[in-house]
């Protein structure tokens, strides 16, 4: 199994993932969006909202704001050492205190912990005009993408399959499929079909050009084929901002790594120590 | 107010709500304001496009 990155940053990873089962690609899919733990403000006590909005939609609002995130820092609430009481070790507690005429932002929340801090310091919670005032306390905890979307660390993550484009000899350059191409990535080059350099990728899969193709009275085979690469995957790790790509990638992969050990442990118990026996 | 992410894939739309109505209130075309600010699908687009601030009318009846 082979990882290319062909781009990664603070907020955006894209890799291909080659030699590699539908499988495999799909479980690091879902580990990422799942499985991997981040910071989100879960409980609110409001000491004063006088603002247009609900209590409930605010506390709403203010769950959906990503948070910086140390993993080495916070742990789940489940297995930290208080035992689900709550202390520095598996939660923040932010105060806000605001009073009109002004938008609350997130940037107004102030946290305990000076990492912990809201990603954006610019996302509007509500607006208060002249005597109103929003005065609260929250408390953010450590948890999965399973549990609620706000502790999702990804925002699109997905893959798709490599495409493999060929040309038969049946091409004749007419360039029909060409003009077809939604991405633009195919060029007529000396009386055939090409692909342009390092465009490959950014094929659709949608067969507008082998649709194209056969409109053009070639017969029943088209000159172009589409087809999928069954071991190569094309990724797209968005984050939300709350941990970079990269950890993503790391903690979604540890993952599944203590997941395939567990699933050993339990085969090896279960049929009394002959799939180890067989397995060595 | 704007929903702080968008609906669909949960990427935070909200923080270019205000740039937008600005320079779109200024007579810029919306499809490239949108692009400026960095939201490629057509998911988070819409929640800026299609998004009505009806704040100001319910402020009177806290």
């Amino acid at each position: 199994m082979e990882v290319t990155f062909s781009q990664l940053d603070d907020t955006v990873a894209r890799f291909v993932l080659s030699e590699a089962t539908h499988a495999f690609a799909n479980t690091l899919r879902r580990a990422m969006i799942s499985e991997v733990p981040t910071l989100a403000i879960e409980n609110v006590r409001i000491y004063g909202n006088t603002s247009a909005l609900f209590d409930e939609m605010l506390a709403h609002r203010l769950g959906l704001i990503p948070l910086k995130t140390d993993l080495s820092v916070h742990a789940p609430v489940d297995s930290c050492a208080c035992g689900g009481e709550g202390c520095p070790g598996c939660t923040v507690i932010y105060t806000l205190s605001v009073e009109g005429p002004r938008t609350v932002y997130s940037g107004d929340l102030i946290p305990q912990d000076p990492e912990a801090v809201p990603v954006h310091d610019n996302i509007p919670v509500v607006k208060l005009v002249e005597g109103q005032k929003l005065v609260l306390e929250a408390q953010a905890v450590i948890n999965k993408g399973k549990e609620h979307v706000k502790w999702q660390p990804t925002v699109a993550c997905g893959y798709k399959n490599y495409p493999v484009i060929t040309t038969s000899e049946e091409c004749d350059g007419c360039g029909m499929c060409v003009e077809e191409c939604p991405r633009g990535i195919l060029a007529v080059d000396s009386g055939a079909v090409s692909v342009l350099d390092g465009r490959l990728a950014d094929c659709s899969m949608c067969r507008l050009c082998e649709q194209a193709c056969l409109s053009g009275g070639i017969g029943e085979e088209p000159g172009i084929r589409i087809a999928a690469d069954e071991t190569r995957f094309i990724f797209v790790v968005e984050s939300d901002g709350s941990l970079p790509p990269s950890e993503i990638i790391k903690h979604a992969l540890l993952y599944v790594k203590d997941k395939s050990h567990d699933l050993v442990g339990v085969l090896t118990e279960i049929s009394g120590g002959i799939a180890d026996e067989e397995g060595s | 107010m704007i929903p702080v992410r968008c609906f669909t894939c949960g990427k935070v739309v909200s923080v270019a709500w205000e740039e937008f109505r600005q320079r779109r209130d200024a007579g810029e075309d919306p499809g490239k304001i949108l692009d400026d600010l960095g939201l490629e699908r057509y998911c988070c687009r819409r929640m800026l496009l299609t998004h009505k601030e009806i704040i100001e009318d319910i402020i009177p009846y806290q």
